[in-house]
């Protein structure tokens, strides 16, 4: 149906043709279309066509009382949302200042790392998938699986937690939980040979993904590339330690880095990452029942919660790069604007569009993958 | 972790060391549902007799699946805050967020366990829920994400409101609380989650949610509109009201382990109605005056809440209206009831020149049946309104009752209030007992234990009544103040005589009360005359109830009324038996400001109908 | 350049531009207020000799009783760890199809995915921005839905139905005397 709207393409007498991935394709996470000018197999030109996850949540957001965006924003992004959860909290806060008692502000953060081994363990399946190996998003989705057993047990709600709210987060943490997280964090590390062996450095994978949708250094920071993706081109640059929230500021942990910039270095900083996460939950196990008191704030009654007039721009560092909300307040119950700014609104249009060209068909799954776009922060 | 290297391909034998995953035990996972997680988000479960139809729920969905429905055999208790509407849930739009629960002032919704129900189109009915004890398929589920004091979402703690310490207070009649500031206000109003349940047990059915959320939003003015709506003694009601509203409440829970208060709607009213200028005030009060003259012309006797409160009805459409009042000034029992650190005079003030300002004529001093008889208003006015309210207190009839030191409170307090607060206008007892257990009483007591305060420096009064302690029918606040200001207050306990020796008044003998209301409920007290005890005092005061003075109607039209059980018989609007006359207020439900205001508003309609033309069938004021 | 250095740069910057004012929110927040005509200045300076490469992002705020929009440029600076926050206002046009401003892509590369969106949101041309064409809404024709004054709830209301529902019980409770009282659309706040 949509593609018919586009004016076909005069190709000239050449081997030029005109293909379209997606809107529906395994190599994409969510419902997004790529169109392919090709030579041969290779691309002389993408353009990015979004708009099939549009629900207008900006502006649905407009219309609805400060506190049942909450239901909203997780939303954004599927494979990851606890941390739109927390920047639209984080941006309320930050608007009628209030201050987020330290074990709210722990258990945050334990649920943003959470939600990141959740995420890459997805991309690491998908991103294998799209060089036709299977396995390895079977073990994914199958181990992603626990991490959102144990969020259910946290939040009540698999995938979308709707868990924290301005001022805190809803409950505490069930008795035994950090046991049991503490358990899936040595069942992860466990697995961490199965993964090298049978992903990270399996022949046949490397040799697919090395030298694939290279950005270098210049490039990145021209396109506005953020998060793993800035770190796999060799820049040391994460919101949580560059801008801090939260408590992060008080955990130990290191930016994993890679200077090739190409699919492989893009996915081996997301393994690093994720037992990089994996350490600072270890952290939060160790420290959390030292920090007592609240997880909660107290707000206003929602039904008359007038936020004070105001604007704050809130970033977080989300598995898949910088996230920021910018949100105005006119002292209303509603919110006047929230502007979402996710990583993907970069990574899944222009970066994208500009590194596919060059490359060979049977690539452009994987580039685009390899990038870890979510669409539906595009389309919002 | 270990380090992978960039450059690091691996062996070419990597993928294979897989292969030990042939010799692994497969994991299996049954197809039948997986019991979800302790506090699961499931299908929805509520608690029907602890859920009060308040509507909280509906107003917090954010997608708009809350639909309230009427649900008839249910308890429809609007006095004690009941509605007998029902959440049910659309779950084409329900996301369970669980919001609802966690606003719930009562915490009756909850999310259960249960997360599957599958149907096909022509079921698409089986969406639509009204959840109940059990699970949306009608099986026993367990309990989900409920109600915990971490994710109430409603401020349950009322704002504090400055007022004096007990020694500050205890010899002078200042008002006592200082009211809400802007800041308070607003704070107390934004807890409001506008259910309704105050407007609905109103007599006078205050447009509370109105007002209140005119409060929040900074706008006294209009919510100084909304109360003049349906009360123009909203200065007195600010203070002095009963306030079955705040019994009404959402808010006010006892069943939930964080507590929870009602608003505090009285002193929000009171709030709005010092926070516009007396004059601004009267400027709103008069836009809704009619500019047509009737010429027809009403009498009113009293000059209390109900007779003041039908003037202002009856001359806002129109009609020229005449206030007899045989005291010295208007507002009758607010006046000479109740005692200024309550109620100070500039603000019964206020709310008399407002309805003054509307063309109210008062003439003070003026008692009918003596000055003026009551045949010769009939031929002077077409109609007339008796709102003559309850005078005389009625006594305990035992022995020593008759002696001139057995007083009646609400002639003590008349006394008092036609003094300005350092003159009572009679002897102060060194020591005196109370006998009742209403608000009389503690206004009398401590009205008393000021003017102690000041002569003696010591209080010695003692209140005493044959209810317990909780069954007292004084406001909760107005016995935990009597006590601080010194007052003993001693239940249970029967009067039996008044102890006199040399005409003097020596004390009060009681007995202890085993039972107050035998087996079928009727008033028969049983005492234990074992137990006595003789309460010192020079002064005994009865505060048990007052009853009214109808001598001024004289015998031709006493014969002519109708009666009921002492009092003239009324129907619903308020009219008598004469065609010609309407009673309101005290003399016809019992001491109440508030039904006094309603019972105002209600005659008003019946007599504008009446001389209109248009007789209203049930009486009942049509909401504007 | 640490962060006294931008502060200090950042001072002597307010001579060089006409109608600039600074507030300084916290350590790594800025608050610029800069005249339409100047901002593309601005973020040049920011760029080139600020440290500010990276443009977090544009965000559009619509302010019809001002008839203007609100423009609002976050720039983010990874040397100085600091997110300056450039506003600037232009007038709304409401009378014609679109406002009009200049683009930046030629300064912040990302600036081309968030002008585009402005433009198809808002109803904001950019002059010289290379991509001022229908990108999310492809097969919309309606007003800049993002405008304060398109009213979605309304449109919604006015395209679709609301389910209606009439199981059993309700049946029953209608029998009875009862039934739905309070519909949901009868209280969005």
């Amino acid at each position: 149906m949509r593609p018919e709207n586009y004016q076909a393409v005069r190709l000239p007498s050449s081997n030029e043709y005109e293909i379209f991935i997606g809107p529906n394709h395994p190599g994409i996470e969510g419902n997004y279309a790529f169109k392919l000018r090709l030579d041969g197999d290779e691309v002389i030109s993408g353009k990015a066509d979004a708009g099939y996850l549009h629900r207008g949540f900006e502006k649905l957001m407009e219309g609805r009382l400060w506190i049942q965006n909450l239901a909203i924003v997780p939303r954004i992004c599927v494979p990851d949302p606890v941390p739109m959860e927390v920047v639209y909290s984080l941006s309320v806060e930050a608007i009628s200042d209030i201050e987020v008692p330290e074990r709210g502000q722990w258990i945050r953060v334990l649920q943003m790392e959470l939600s990141r081994v959740a995420s890459h363990l997805f991309t690491f399946g998908g991103h294998a998938a799209t060089t036709g190996m299977y396995t390895p998003s079977y073990w994914g989705v199958a181990d992603r699986d626990l991490a959102l057993d144990l969020f259910e047990e946290l939040t009540g709600g698999r995938v979308y937690h709707i868990y924290n709210i301005p001022g805190g987060v809803r409950r505490d943490i069930p008795d035994g939980f950090l046991d049991r997280l503490g358990h899936y964090l040595d069942y992860l590390e466990s697995r961490q040979n199965d993964y090298d062996n049978l992903l990270f450095t399996n022949q046949v994978f490397v040799k697919r993904a090395r030298g694939i949708g290279v950005i270098n250094k210049e490039q990145a920071l021209e396109w506005g590339v953020t998060g793993p993706n800035l770190r796999a081109c060799g820049l040391p640059f994460d919101v949580r330690r560059d801008d801090p929230y939260l408590i992060y500021d008080q955990l130990d942990f290191d930016i994993p880095l890679q200077d090739a910039g190409d699919a492989l270095a893009r996915i081996l900083v997301r393994r690093d990452e994720l037992f990089q996460s994996v350490r600072i939950l270890r952290q939060i196990i160790k420290h959390l029942p030292s920090v007592k008191g609240p997880v909660r704030a107290p707000i206003p009654n929602p039904l008359a919660w007038n936020v004070p007039a105001g604007e704050s721009y809130s970033r977080v560092e989300s598995s898949k790069g910088e996230l920021a909300y910018y949100t105005v307040s006119d002292g209303g119950p509603k919110p006047y604007r929230v502007h979402v700014r996710g990583p993907s609104s970069m990574h899944a249009v222009q970066v994208l569009e500009n590194v596919a060209v060059g490359a060979r068909i049977e690539d452009v799954a994987q580039i685009m993958f390899s990038l870890d776009a979510c669409p539906p922060e595009v389309d919002r | 972790m270990k380090k992978i290297k960039y450059e690091d391909i691996g062996s070419i034998l990597n993928p294979l060391k897989n292969l030990q995953f042939f010799a692994r035990k497969p994991i299996t996972e049954d197809l039948e549902p997986r019991p979800a997680a302790k506090i699961y988000r499931g299908f929805h479960l509520n608690d029907m007799e602890k859920c009060i139809g308040c509507s909280t729920c509906q107003k917090i969905c954010d997608n708009a699946a809350i639909t309230m429905v009427k649900v008839p055999h249910l308890k429809e208790d609007p006095v004690n805050g009941i509605k007998n509407l029902r959440p049910a849930i659309d779950y084409g739009r329900c996301c369970w967020c669980a919001l609802c629960v966690d606003i719930c002032p009562t915490g009756a919704i909850e999310l259960s366990r249960e997360y599957v129900h599958v149907c096909d189109g022509d079921e698409v009915d089986s969406y639509f829920i009204l959840p109940q004890e059990k699970g949306i398929h009608g099986t026993e589920q367990e309990k989900g994400w409920t109600k915990t004091a971490s994710n109430d979402l409603l401020a349950r703690t009322r704002t504090d409101m400055g007022e004096m310490t007990p020694e500050a207070r205890g010899d002078n009649f200042k008002e006592i609380v200082d009211g809400y500031t802007d800041e308070q206000a607003i704070l107390e109003a934004s807890r409001c989650v506008q259910c309704g349940m105050c407007h609905d047990s109103c007599p006078t059915h205050m447009h509370a949610p109105e007002y209140i959320r005119a409060i929040w939003k900074g706008n006294v003015e209009e919510a100084v509109e909304w109360m003049y709506e349906t009360n123009p003694f909203s200065h007195v009601c600010g203070r002095v009201c009963t306030h079955r509203c705040e019994t009404a409440c959402s808010l006010n829970q006892t069943g939930l382990p964080q507590g929870s208060e009602p608003i505090a709607i009285r002193w929000l009213k009171r709030y709005a109605m010092d926070a516009v200028p007396h004059e601004r005030i009267k400027e709103i009060v008069a836009r809704k005056k009619s500019q047509e003259k009737t010429g027809k012309t009403i009498a009113i006797i009293g000059a209390g809440p109900a007779g003041l409160t039908a003037a202002f009805d009856l001359v806002k459409r129109g009609h020229d209206v005449q206030v007899f009042e045989a005291l010295p000034k208007g507002g009758g029992m607010t006046r000479y009831g109740i005692p200024y650190y309550r109620l100070p005079d500039d603000s019964l003030e206020r709310d008399i020149d407002v309805i003054q300002s509307m063309g109210v004529k008062i003439e003070y001093n003026t008692r009918i049946g003596e000055q003026i008889s009551m045949a010769q208003l009939h031929t002077d006015y077409d109609a007339v309104v008796l709102a003559i309210g309850l005078q005389s207190g009625r006594s305990t009839r035992i022995p020593g009752s008759e002696h001139k030191d057995t007083r009646s409170a609400v002639e003590l307090l008349r006394l008092i209030g036609n003094h300005d607060g350092d003159e009572a206008g009679f002897d102060i007892p060194r020591t005196a007992v109370v006998i009742g257990g209403g608000n009389v009483a503690m206004d009398i007591a401590r009205s008393l234990a000021r003017y102690q305060k000041q002569r003696f420096n010591q209080v010695e009064i003692i209140v005493t009544a044959i209810d317990e302690l909780e069954k007292f029918p004084a406001d909760k606040e107005e016995i935990k103040e009597s006590l601080e200001e010194g007052i003993t207050i001693i239940p249970s306990r029967g009067p039996q005589q008044v102890m006199i020796e040399n005409d003097q008044i020596k004390g009060l003998k009681t007995w202890h009360v085993e039972s107050v209301f035998d087996s079928d409920g009727r008033f028969a007290p049983q005492y234990d005359d074992s137990d006595e005890q003789i309460y010192p005092a020079e002064m005994v005061i009865e505060a048990i109830g007052q009853m009214a003075e109808t001598e001024l109607l004289g015998n031709t039209l006493t014969e002519q009324l109708e009666w009921e059980r002492g009092r003239i018989k009324v129907a619903q609007d308020g009219s008598t038996s004469a065609p010609w006359l309407w009673s309101a207020g005290d003399c016809v439900n019992g001491p109440d400001v508030v039904h006094a205001v309603a019972d105002g508003h209600r005659v008003a309609e019946s007599i504008h109908a009446c001389l209109t033309g248009n007789k209203v069938s049930d009486g009942k004021l049509n909401d504007e | 350049m640490n962060c006294d250095e931008i502060n200090v740069w950042l001072d002597t910057l307010l001579e060089e531009i006409n109608e600039i004012k600074v507030t300084r929110k916290s350590d790594r927040r800025v608050r610029v207020d800069v005249d339409a005509s100047s901002l593309p200045a601005l973020l040049e300076l920011l760029k080139g000799k600020a440290s500010y490469v990276h443009l977090s992002a544009i965000s559009c705020v619509d302010w019809p009783d001002d008839e203007e929009f609100e423009l609002v440029y976050h720039c983010w600076s990874y040397e100085a760890k600091s997110l300056l926050s450039a506003h600037t206002r232009i007038p709304r046009n409401s009378s014609e199809e679109f406002a009009r401003y200049v683009s930046v892509y030629d300064i912040y590369k990302p600036a081309g995915f968030f002008e585009r969106d402005i433009y198809e949101m808002f109803g904001i041309y950019f002059e010289s921005s290379p991509f001022m064409e229908k990108f999310i809404l492809t097969e919309w024709n309606g007003p800049p839905p993002m405008r304060k004054d398109f009213d979605a709830e309304a449109y919604v209301n006015e395209t679709f139905n609301w389910a209606e529902y009439n199981p059993d019980w309700l049946q029953e409770i209608t029998e009875e005397g009862g039934g739905i009282a309070i519909r949901p659309e009868d209280v969005r706040l």
